[in-house]
């Protein structure tokens, strides 16, 4: 192993990403609910 | 799109015999995917209304060609072909043995292959890719189905000699990544079809030849669905091989870390069995406790998806970043977007997103009444199968093939790759579009046209099914313009050497733990998490069996 940098990498557009895919299971997941509520 | 031969010098190659038995396995996948293509564009015309069958074919038969071509066939043929070029590149050239062994496996599936498909041709066997009982199909045509699985197996085994004789040779080192990923998917592989396995030997032979008048149906379907869902993360899993090991070669960065990504996969191997009722919610005879624990188990995989998800996201904004990219998406702009290499495997991880959103309603219990045996389930796996895995499986052919035949990829068919899948992507926009909102109007999948006596619920779907039409017609392209590609590659580009890319691991990343490759102990988990999940329900089906039933030829 090489020696471990002092500075981390910078990820925050990874954060932004992992978030925005979780927001959008979420958003479809509870329209989808909705309907199930609507119709049973 | 650089110096992907003027590097060429000092790549490894892997060796002529083994590429000759990895083409092999690709070449049936691609004949697959020009008959299994050509039925799919019948389809959707016949559903359109516009559009009768010639020389008495029926619907039912191409549906059938259909999902068995595409769904069995083309996938296990093409991982396969590209699981032994990956672990020769890798883990080393095959021995004799291993090669040898490697052909039987080939050999076994593809006398399978061609008896199943004669069955079908002849309207013998149209009982769809799931050959779910009562419909009964000629005995051969499940003899062909059993060859198929026993040769996969003896195949599969070859790649693992090779895995184990590694591990030998170099103890206590971690072993390759990408054939540590061959191996777990194999391990789920052979575990999983040991259910369809039980289901063909020992209910759907013995029935179709006569020898027992009835099935248990639900039996027969659990069997299935035991083996069903796992087949869906066999097919996944090559193309987060490609996603975790290749891309980041190709886009100039490194591997995140080699530790995230052999745990996801080990999650993937033990979450991936257990969950096969999420594919019966709807059925009788099963206990709601043990559906609900099912549902949960399903939910897990979603952690492994999203550490995916990271791990890859991170890979293209380190890259950016090291790159000049400012800003918080700055990265985004600085990948490789003319690389086809790069662009049509990221096509498909973008699919992802909606299809495994998608994944998380049809699981949901009670939820998956919405969209039971409708046909936005069959949008649904267009997108996961036929857009993601596939689209990522076409950016690795446009590699993997010129690494084996010794051609490259010129410029001009790196561009009409880009733009095959920018036609794939607008076909299968319309056609997985159209499916999923008519599904929730509650159009049935899996069924021919019909007016259903003039009612006017299904006068509704008819604009959707010309929609399917039109996207299926457009996907159909996509597949002429791919064969153009892949012949090209095949025998006419230009000779030369094409790299193979395998990442390396950033200097980040910490040192991988080996415990994440402690065999005993995953699959121990792995199967503890099987019997959990299926004891007990079983033991209840068996015991309080529903009456069997005959057999039905309804086509
Ligand atoms: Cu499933």
């Amino acid at each position: 192993m090489s020696k471990k940098q002092e500075k981390e990498p910078e990820l925050k557009g990874t954060l932004y990403s992992v978030l925005f895919i979780g927001t959008f299971i979420l958003v479809t997941w509870f329209m989808a609910f909705y309907l199930f509520i609507d119709r049973f | 799109m650089t110096t992907v031969t003027e590097k060429a010098k000092g790549f490894i190659q892997v060796d002529k015999r083994d590429a000759k038995l990895a083409l092999a396995h690709i070449y049936v996948a691609f004949i697959a995917l020009f008959i299994g293509g050509l039925c799919g564009l019948l389809q959707v015309l016949v559903r359109s209304g516009q559009f009768t069958l010639p020389w008495g074919i029926t619907y039912y038969q191409i549906l059938t060609v259909h999902g068995v071509l595409l769904g069995l066939i083309l996938t296990t043929y093409f991982i396969f072909g590209f699981q032994i070029a990956a672990v020769s590149r890798t883990a080393g050239t095959l021995t004799d043995k291993q090669r040898s062994i490697g052909w039987i496996g080939f050999w076994t599936m593809t006398a399978g292959t061609v008896a199943a498909s004669i069955m079908v041709l002849l309207n013998e066997a149209s009982v769809l890719y799931t050959f779910y009982a009562p419909l009964q199909a000629h005995w051969i045509f499940y003899v062909g189905m059993a060859l198929v699985v026993v040769g996969s197996w003896i195949g599969g085994i070859a790649q693992i000699m090779k895995y184990v004789e590694w591990r030998k040779a170099n103890p206590g080192q971690p072993s390759p990544l990408i054939t540590f990923m061959v191996v777990v998917n194999l391990a789920m592989w052979i575990i999983c079809s040991l259910g369809v396995a039980v289901e063909v030997v020992f209910q759907l032979i013995p029935w179709s030849l006569g020898w027992v008048d009835k099935i248990d149906v639900l039996l027969s379907r659990t069997l299935f669905w035991y083996f069903g869902h796992p087949l869906v993360y066999f097919w996944l899993l090559p193309a987060y091989m490609v996603w975790y090991v290749v891309i980041p070669k190709i886009i100039g960065g490194k591997i995140f870390s080699d530790a995230l990504a052999r745990l996801s996969f080990m999650l993937f191997l033990i979450f991936s069995i257990p969950v096969g009722f999420h594919h019966q919610l709807t059925e009788p005879g099963i206990d709601s406790f043990w559906k609900y624990l099912q549902v949960v188990l399903t939910m897990m995989v979603v952690i492994p998806s999203l550490l995916t998800a990271f791990s890859l996201f991170a890979s293209f904004e380190i890259r950016g970043r090291e790159l000049g990219a400012k800003g918080v998406f700055g990265w985004f702009k600085k990948l490789p977007w003319k690389d086809a290499r790069f662009v049509v495997p990221f096509i498909g991880m973008a699919a992802f997103i909606p299809a495994g959103a998608g994944g998380i309603i049809n699981a949901s219990h009670q939820m998956n009444q919405i969209i039971h045996n409708t046909i936005w389930v069959t949008g649904h796996f267009h997108l996961t199968l036929a857009t993601t895995v596939v689209l990522t499986f076409f950016g690795a052919a446009y590699w993997l093939i010129p690494h084996l035949t010794g051609r490259i990829l010129t410029k001009q068919m790196n561009h009409l790759a880009i733009i095959q899948a920018i036609v794939w992507t607008v076909g299968m926009s319309i056609m997985s579009g159209a499916m999923h909102i008519v599904g929730l109007f509650g159009a049935p999948r899996r069924s021919d046209f019909s007016t259903y006596g003039g009612s006017e619920q299904a006068a509704d779907w008819i604009p959707y099914q010309i929609a399917q039409a039109v996207g299926g017609t457009i996907l159909f392209i996509g597949i002429i313009l791919v064969l153009y590609i892949v012949a090209h590659l095949l025998w006419f580009a230009p000779k030369g050497k094409t790299e193979f890319p395998i990442g390396e691991v950033s200097e980040h990343a910490e040192k991988t733990p080996m415990v994440l490759e402690n065999w005993k102990i995953w699959l121990t988990i792995c199967i503890l998490l099987i019997l959990f999940a299926y004891t007990i329900p079983v033991i209840d089906m068996i015991q309080n069996a529903p009456p069997g039933s005959k057999g039905y030829k309804l086509w």
